[in-house]
């Protein structure tokens, strides 16, 4: 959540994705997608994608990209959208959850959440 | 005689005759008498005598007779004269009496009238006077009647756009802080059709917003909001297109790195939304509006181009005159474009200069040059770029010249005010974060300055994002249900996610806290400009 305030950008969410406000169907992101960009940023191209492009030269998932960048997850999955649909960035999920045990999660969580 | 004569003066021969045939005849009878009585011997010697006596005797009776003619007729025109030099006189003297009469009753008259014009000129004077002197007075009442309708009207106009001005501002502090619980909202809710809604009342409350923003710049209130960064022309850019309804037909085509400072942002943002507005609205609704930003010496030019309506020459230089922003007064405007006079208002204060020509594209365009001394590099984007990584031409004396200059200490006081109780970041008032995530950029070989105050904060957004996006992760969300392995947890997660609803533990930071309704913070902002 953002506090209104002297730091906010002035973009409104909706120019940052030219009007779309979901992803379509056929967009493969989820949270935990993890992304890999394939390409440098290049100029002209709109500050996010290049964001998104310099933080994905190591493989990172969507909602670290999406907390990164202080957008909500849907407005990042549309842009990583475009960054696919374009190859540059390339998705894949993550085999397996590292931690499956529900009371560890619980534990992060908390913990996480008294930080 | 030596007196010339009239010819009747000399007696004339003829008139003599008688005389000397009277004489002749007397005297010849006496000769011959005295001569027949006269011896023989003295006949011949006393006729002689006797002749030339009587010769002598006619010559002098004659002259006698003349001369006392002579005497006569001078006698009778002496008395002429006399009578006529005495006529004469009396005429003159009757002439001068006539003429000293004539004079005098001319002087009467002359001072009668004389008289008469003073008399009637004092009249007309003071009739004149008087008029003149209620005249005045009339004059004066309305002067002080004009004086006092004018001084009312100055202060209703006064107390009208201080009203105005004040609601302006409010509506605008409204329209910042709906802005902004909008966008807490939108970071909240993830359901697509939610966020679809959000972002349509998101678009109308910068469309009033902006109208909140024209109201209070031509009433000459402050701007409505103060950046405290300089802002990249990529967001000016967006940031003018997001309050404007036609913003997805603006192309934006910029490669310029530049961005405008912050105390100059709000401005050449709102000008150029009112000139995006205008070109939007002025051409066909499915031309696009192209927008070009290009570097020049100078500063910074931005032209808008439409493909709409060509302007006429009156309409060209009435636009050059509304923008050129010497509408000192409101008088020009005509309630629906406000557009012009608003761009006008914001050249004159923040130095731009706008000019129109015919655009290659069939309709209008604007260029718009922001002069050099708004602009300033753009700082690291704190979301985009991670820890340390620099700017690719980090020019940290062009940065921002408000805010190095004016606080040269700025650096070691805010390392100090950073690492607080809580170790989280203070932020004063004119602080940017952009500025202390720079200072830490240019700290050496430091891939990630560790305790940083912003690391944290950094961190507690992204924990904060994570915990918002996994949250609603439940029945409306097909995030989970897509990835097998992801499936388990993400339910798992979903059934934790009420739980900070109802956590006990007070959140350190207002960021972190989802709970904290966005209008509680609204009010406050609402209340700052009232």
């Amino acid at each position: 959540m953002s506090r209104p305030g002297r730091d906010d950008a002035p973009d409104r969410l909706y120019t940052i994705t030219g009007g779309r406000s979901g992803a379509g169907p056929d967009n493969p992101f989820d949270l935990v997608t993890l992304v890999v960009a394939e390409s440098e940023p290049a100029t002209g191209m709109q500050s996010e994608h290049a964001a998104i492009l310099r933080l994905a030269e190591f493989p990172v998932s969507v909602v670290e990209v999406a907390a990164e960048l202080r957008l909500p997850v849907s407005i990042t999955k549309i842009l990583l959208g475009d960054l696919l649909v374009a190859g540059r960035v390339s998705a894949r999920h993550p085999h397996r959850p590292a931690i499956t045990d529900p009371d560890i999660l619980e534990q992060v969580l908390v913990g996480l959440r008294n930080l | 005689m030596t007196a010339p004569t009239h010819p009747g003066d000399r007696p004339s021969l003829r008139r003599l005759a008688p005389t000397i045939a009277l004489t002749a005849v007397v005297s010849a009878l006496a000769v011959v008498a005295a001569v027949t009585a006269a011896p023989h011997s003295v006949r011949v010697p006393l006729a002689l005598g006797g002749s030339a006596a009587a010769l002598l005797l006619c010559a002098a009776v004659t002259w006698a007779v003349h001369a006392g003619r002579a005497a006569r007729g001078a006698r009778r025109r002496l008395e002429t004269v006399s009578q006529d030099i005495g006529r004469l006189l009396q005429q003159q003297a009757r002439t001068t009496e006539e003429a000293r009469q004539e004079q005098q009753r001319l002087i009467d008259e002359l001072a009668q009238q004389r008289s008469e014009f003073a008399d009637s000129f004092e009249q007309e004077r003071a009739r004149i006077h008087q008029d003149s002197s209620q005249e005045l007075d009339w004059y004066r009442q309305e002067n002080t009647r004009l004086a006092a309708g004018l001084e009312r009207a100055n202060r209703e106009r006064a107390s009208a756009i201080a009203a105005a001005s004040n609601a302006a501002g409010r509506m605008q502090a409204l329209a910042t802080a709906t802005l902004a619980d909008l966008r807490a909202m939108e970071e909240r809710h993830t359901g697509e059709d939610v966020l679809a809604d959000l972002l349509h009342l998101d678009h109308r409350t910068a469309q009033a917003g902006r109208l909140a923003d024209s109201i209070a710049v031509l009433t000459g209130a402050r701007s409505g909001r103060r950046w405290a960064r300089p802002i990249s022309m990529e967001s000016i850019l967006r940031g003018a297109m997001g309050r404007i309804s036609g913003y997805r037909r603006v192309r934006v085509h910029s490669v310029s790195e530049a961005a405008v400072a912050g105390h100059a942002a709000e401005g050449v943002m709102h000008a150029l939304a009112e000139l995006l507005d205008n070109a939007a609205n002025f051409s066909p609704p499915t031309a696009e509006v192209h927008v070009y930003v290009e570097e020049v010496p100078s500063g910074v030019i931005v032209s808008v181009e439409d493909s709409g309506l060509v302007m006429g020459d009156v309409q060209l230089r009435r636009a050059e005159q509304a923008v050129a922003g010497d509408t000192s007064g409101l008088g020009g405007l005509t309630g629906t474009r406000l557009g012009l006079a608003v761009v006008g208002r914001l050249a004159a204060k923040h130095g731009l200069k706008v000019s129109f020509r015919p655009s290659a594209r069939g309709g209008t365009g604007v260029l718009m040059l922001v002069p050099q001394d708004l602009l300033a590099r753009p700082v690291a984007e704190e979301p985009a770029l991670p820890n340390g990584t620099p700017s690719p031409e980090p020019v940290p004396a062009q940065a921002d010249p408000v805010h190095e200059s004016a606080e040269p200490d700025d650096a070691a006081t805010e390392d100090e005010d950073a690492d607080g109780p809580t170790g989280l970041p203070r932020r004063r008032r004119g602080r940017t974060l952009a500025e202390a995530e720079r200072k830490a950029a240019h700290q050496p070989a430091e891939p990630r300055p560790a305790p940083a105050a912003e690391d944290a904060r950094v961190r507690a957004a992204r924990f904060n994002s994570f915990r918002q996006a996994v949250r609603p992760a439940g029945p409306d969300s097909d995030a989970g249900s897509e990835a097998h392995g992801t499936s388990g947890a993400a339910d798992e997660t979903a059934r934790y996610a009420p739980a900070p609803t109802h956590d006990p533990v007070p959140a350190p930071h207002p960021e972190s806290d989802p709970k904290a309704p966005s209008h509680q913070h609204a009010y406050p902002e609402g209340d700052t400009t009232s």
